[in-house]
């Protein structure tokens, strides 16, 4: 079960598609309306929000890119085999 | 404050150290073993995008407008996940066609438009220098701080010199310097500079290290974490909190701002000079793309992590963000701690100096590329070439570098120079349309895209750079409070009464939104020249796999140009070496024919590779117009060929024409057996079906010329009057004994001067021969059409259709001709059977003759009884006899046996009858006998090579004496009451000499005696064991047969030879003659 999991997910990370909803996707929560979330005066854990909001979706995005590299790395892993 | 040596000598040590490390780099690239083609450098090499005015600027955005530092970095990592297909396709293409740089990239794209190259160039300059010069002004302000010191206060300098170079200057040279030897080694700029990335590899971790190194020791050793740094703020000034971490605050940043700078920054990332060059030139490998995308922002968020915290630890500790900008290195010399300060100098150092030698380099290729080729281009190419060439390209680098220099020197320490990072990202954004239209959009033309950058570069002149030069006191302010003229419209920061939007989103939106339309715009109205589709194809369908469909060579070259014309044109760029270097590579697999050039429809493609080759060094577009100027200096260009297969391809290579010719062409191969009719045919065929006016058949004769067989079409009496001898000196000839086909798209380039003049006098423009030849067998003719009206008539296809047309018509004439053979042969072997038929007739006939000429019964002779027998073993032999009786006493005895059985051997049996007769007419003795008939046959028998053996008797009745003489004749046998013997007397065989003396013998016969003559037919009869008859034998049996009648003896005799021999007939001629005495 998990290892189909597993694969289905790096099947879907393998698609160029995936890749452009991530741009999208991420461009989108960069912006205006959807920022404004967290565009408060709040300090969580002593950190203003949006400053910790940023930098979480930040090392979020690059652990998605990491997540792409791994499933292409597969794919060429397996080509080679 | 640092001793002002020490930092000296410290970064002098540094640089030192790079020297080493690009220097190693480049040593291992030579030996094959590169040190960089690896993820982790390259990596680590686009993180050239952190330069000091990240290492600095950072903080001091930071300290004064909070949080919109940050989108300037998450940019970048949005786009990682764009590299997987936009980079990737970038690199792809770009490693296709030898790109040298982003400008050569786009101009390339768009049909190698030397114009849109320097149009970019211009852009660049104008929106990089600046920056430049923000990294020179970064080294020699952070060295200013760290030492107190405003120049470079060195001591060895001063006591020679009575002022100090500034430390830019200092800096700037020695950073061209290094960019000259590791960014311009060769001309080749398509190629890796390992070198060169070692270093930015290296300075990257520097920087890294050294940023990271402060703000731990800030927020960690100083303060309590970073949470303690906020709380601290908040204590202090919570609306300056507030207003550095959130959006929309009055005076603070905007939704706006950060959208803005956050695509500003995406773009950046992509079309900066620096950013193309490391990302996609210095690329080795696509599948690095992957590992970059996630280490690369992992690289830029380590780097920011503790902006934050380092300017609010600033704001603190300072009480202000007086010099926020380099907090990074007042911070650590403030809470006494020297040497931090002096490793955040040298990380400061290595971000300006990464960017300032990436940057040059690139820079300076466009520059030698689209500004300073158009213009070298222009002259004749020269052996020298090379050599300037390179000097160019350096001096070009030295040349960027100072102009950086002389930037910051004029305009000095501003706001102009603080802003330029927006400003340059805003100008590269410029690209963003051009290159990504030119990517995705196969419609996006030359046109549309000069027309949009020079509409957004004039945009972004307007509305950014001018604003900033008018800030730094270059202009009257009065421009931008109420516009120029006083139009309040037209005013820099609020076109078109915009007044909403800060500057930036000003100029963003502005720039771009005119930029998009006029692309657009002018891709739609305006047509793509044909040179544009072409790339177009390259680029946009760069991962379109080949669907089967093999490349259709669309262009031929009007004048073939050999391949030694070729390299020569290289190594007046490229220098020799290198030019025989890339022609072996090419050739390595391709044929080359007997003139040293390769085949008509490979030209094309030879004329793309030198063109490609050439981009390497000196962009595309200089490249294309090298190559074609070359071309038209010697009267040759590309055209287009003449697409004579017009309709949809319906299978893999051939079009519906191809098919239904070749069918039809089985069709009449089939239908006839006539050879003529046949060639009629097809040829009818090939003249209705191509816009050809002459088509002649040509076969080999017996005599060994090529006659014309038949011909099709109007005209041409000249070139179908004569037959052609098998000569190289014709264009016949040439494809008869070449065994290929032999064309020509144009006539006149035709060099054998007495074709030309006939097909000059006929009109015709273009011509094939092609040899009329079965697979592998040598040819049989030569198919030759012709063309009046059509140059460029002859593709790869045509010819192809044409040579499979005289394959099959080889076929047919192949058949024919064996047909022929056949028929030729069965006559012969007809003609044979008669003739040997005649011949056993006449032998028959002759042997019928020969057997008549024998006497057919013995002489009745008183006193004996006589019996005879010759029996041939062949239609004719050489046995005779025969007898002579003389009165009614004497009678003569003769046995003779001409050696062999031919026709010859019985010749000269007749002629020994024939001299015997007439000599029997004098009354002789047997040895005057044989030797008159010697005498006589001599000569005839050594002519005829042949020789007689012979026995002659004379018997007299009355007193019952034989008198004999023998030529070597076997010896009669004499039977008598109680024994036999043999006679015996010496002599030679006739013929051997001339003169010879016969014994003659006597002997004395009593009644009853039996002589018996013979040949040695009889003896020498073999039985199938291979054992002779033999005269034992022979006597035995007559001993036997003693007193039968002579007649009895002879049948007996030959029964029982025949039986001897049985079940073989006969070997040799048998004859015997008996006597038996009364």
């Amino acid at each position: 079960m998990k290892t189909r999991l597993r694969d289905g997910v790096i099947k879907k990370l393998k698609l160029t598609d995936s890749w452009v909803i991530c741009f999208v996707l991420g461009f989108i929560m960069m912006n205006y309306p959807f920022i404004s979330i967290f565009n408060k005066p709040l300090r969580p854990f002593g950190i203003p929000l949006l400053y910790l909001y940023l930098l979480l979706g930040w090392v979020c995005s690059i652990f998605i890119v990491y997540l792409f590299s791994r499933a292409e790395r597969h794919k060429s892993d397996k080509e080679r085999s | 404050m640092l001793n002002v040596d020490l930092v000296w000598g410290t970064a002098l040590l540094y640089i030192a150290l790079l020297f080493l490390v690009a220097y190693y780099a480049d040593q291992r690239q030579k030996q094959g073993r590169s040190l960089t083609a690896n993820p982790t450098v390259y990596a680590l090499s686009i993180t050239v995008y952190a330069t000091s005015w990240t290492y600095y600027g950072s903080v001091g955005k930071a300290a004064t407008s909070g949080i919109d530092f940050l989108p300037i970095y998450l940019g970048p990592t949005l786009t990682a996940f764009s590299w997987w297909f936009l980079l990737k396709k970038i690199v792809r293409i770009s490693k296709q066609n030898n790109i040298t740089s982003i400008a050569d990239f786009i101009s390339s794209r768009y049909g190698r438009s030397q114009w849109l190259g320097a149009l970019i160039t211009v852009i660049t300059l104008m929106g990089i220098m600046p920056y430049i010069a923000l990294q020179l002004r970064a080294v020699s302000t952070s060295f200013a701080i760290i030492t107190g010191y405003h120049d470079f206060h060195f001591g060895f300098l001063e006591s020679i010199s009575p002022f100090s170079p500034h430390p830019g200057i200092f800096s700037a040279l020695l950073l061209g310097i290094f960019s000259t030897i590791f960014g311009a080694r060769h001309l080749v700029s398509a190629e890796r500079h390992e070198g060169l990335v070692a270093v930015i590899a290296l300075e990257s971790i520097v920087k890294l290290v050294a940023f990271l190194s402060v703000g731990i020791f800030l927020t960690y050793g100083v303060f309590d974490g970073m949470a303690d740094l906020f709380e601290r703020l908040y204590e202090r000034d919570p609306a300056l909190l507030v207003r550095l971490t959130t959006l929309g605050s009055p005076g603070g940043n905007s939704y706006a701002s950060m959208c803005t700078v956050l695509l500003l920054s995406m773009s950046a990332v992509m079309l900066l000079p620096r950013q193309f060059q490391v990302m996609v030139l210095e690329n080795s490998d696509e599948s690095h793309l992957n590992q970059a995308a996630w280490r690369f922002p992992a690289y830029m968020f380590l780097m920011n992590l503790f902006v934050m915290p380092i300017a609010l630890a600033g704001i603190l500790l300072t009480g202000g963000v007086r010099g926020a900008d380099y907090f990074v290195l007042t911070l650590p010399m403030q809470e006494g701690h020297q040497w931090l300060a002096l490793v955040a100098f040298l990380g400061g150092f290595s971000a300006s100096a990464g960017m300032v030698m990436v940057e040059s380099v690139a820079v300076s290729t466009m520059l030698f590329n689209h500004v300073l080729m158009p213009v070298v281009t222009s002259f004749k190419p020269q052996n020298w070439f090379p050599a300037l060439l390179i000097t160019l390209k350096r001096a070009g680098i030295i040349l960027v570098v100072l102009l950086g220099y002389q930037y910051q020197a004029i305009v000095g320490d501003s706001y102009t120079l603080a802003n330029m990072g927006l400003i340059s990202f805003s100008a590269a954004t410029q690209f963003a349309p051009a290159l990504i239209g030119g990517l995705y959009w196969p419609r996006g033309n030359r046109t549309g895209a000069i027309a949009g950058l020079v509409l957004g570069f004039a945009i972004w002149f307007y509305t950014l750079l001018l604003p900033s030069l008018v800030h730094a006191g270059w202009w009257d302010t009065n421009l931008l409070v109420s516009g120029p003229f006083g139009i309040e419209l037209l005013r820099p920061q609020g076109l078109f009464g915009m007044t909403a939007l800060d500057p930036l989103s000003h100029a963003l939106f502005w720039s771009m939104f005119l930029n998009i339309s006029a692309y657009l715009a002018f891709s739609i109205l305006c047509g793509q020249s044909e040179k544009e589709r072409d790339q177009v194809k390259k680029f946009v369908q760069v991962f379109a796999p080949e669907n089967g469909s093999p490349h259709r060579e669309t262009k031929r070259l009007s004048k073939p140009v050999t391949i030694v014309q070729f390299v020569n044109l290289m190594s007046k760029f490229i220098g020799e070496p290198q030019a025989h270097a890339a022609i072996a590579e090419y050739l390595g697999e391709r044929e080359i024919d007997g003139r040293g050039g390769v085949s008509e429809f490979e030209l094309p493609n030879l004329k793309r590779f030198v063109e490609k080759t050439l981009a390497a060094s000196l962009g595309g577009a200089a490249a294309g117009a090298v190559v074609e100027s070359f071309l038209s200096d010697i009267g040759s260009r590309m055209e287009s060929v003449y697409d004579i297969f017009s309709t949809v391809r319906t299978s893999r290579d051939q079009s519906r024409e191809a098919l239904y010719v070749r069918l039809r062409a089985s069709e009449i191969m089939n239908r006839s057996l006539d050879l003529d009719i046949i060639i009629e045919d097809l040829l009818t065929l090939i003249l209705r079906e191509f816009k050809l006016d002459l088509c002649v058949v040509r076969l080999l004769n017996e005599t060994g010329r090529l006659e014309v067989r038949t011909y099709k079409g109007e005209g041409g009496a000249e070139l179908t009057a004569e037959e052609r001898l098998l000569e190289i000196d014709t264009h016949v000839g040439e494809a008869f004994l070449g065994r290929r086909p032999e064309f020509f798209n144009d006539t006149a380039f035709i060099s054998k001067p007495f074709a030309k003049e006939i097909f000059q006098r006929e009109g015709i423009k273009s011509f094939a021969h092609i040899p009329i030849a079965s697979e592998g067998a040598p040819p049989v003719g030569v198919l030759s059409v012709f063309s009046r009206s059509i140059v460029g008539l002859f593709t790869e296809q045509f010819v192809e259709l044409l040579e499979s047309l005289a394959g099959q018509l080889a076929q047919a004439v192949h058949i024919v001709n064996e047909r022929e053979a056949r028929e030729r042969e069965r006559e012969q072997k007809e003609a044979a059977l008669l003739e040997n038929a005649r011949v056993t007739r006449d032998l028959e006939l002759a042997k019928q003759i020969q057997l008549s000429l024998l006497p057919l019964e013995p002489p009745g002779v008183p006193g004996v009884s006589l019996a005879c027998r010759c029996v041939p073993a062949s239609h004719v032999g050489g046995d005779y006899y025969d007898f002579f009786p003389r009165g009614g006493e004497l009678v003569d005895l003769v046995m003779a046996d001409v050696s062999g059985h031919s026709v010859g051997a019985a010749l000269i049996m007749v002629e020994t009858r024939s001299v015997l007769r007439a000599q029997m007419q004098a009354i002789r003795s047997p040895s005057e006998v044989l030797g008159v008939l010697n005498n006589l046959l001599y000569d005839d028998l050594s002519r005829a090579e042949l020789f007689i053996t012979m026995f002659c008797g004379k018997y007299d009745t009355a007193r019952r004496v034989l008198t004999f003489s023998n030529a070597g004749h076997t010896r009669p046998l004499l039977l008598r009451e109680g024994g036999w013997q043999e006679l015996d007397a010496d002599g030679l065989i006739l013929g051997v000499e001339k003169r010879v003396v016969f014994e003659e013998k006597t002997v004395q016969l009593a009644p009853g005696d039996l002589l018996f003559l013979y040949t040695d037919g009889i003896i020498e009869n073999e039985n199938k064991e291979g054992e002779f008859f033999g005269v034992p034998r022979l006597c035995d049996l007559l001993t036997e047969l003693h007193h039968e009648p002579a007649e009895a003896i002879i049948e007996e005799v030959l029964a029982r030879l025949n039986a001897f021999s049985a079940p073989r007939p006969l070997q040799d001629d048998v004859s015997m003659v008996v006597m038996k005495v009364h």
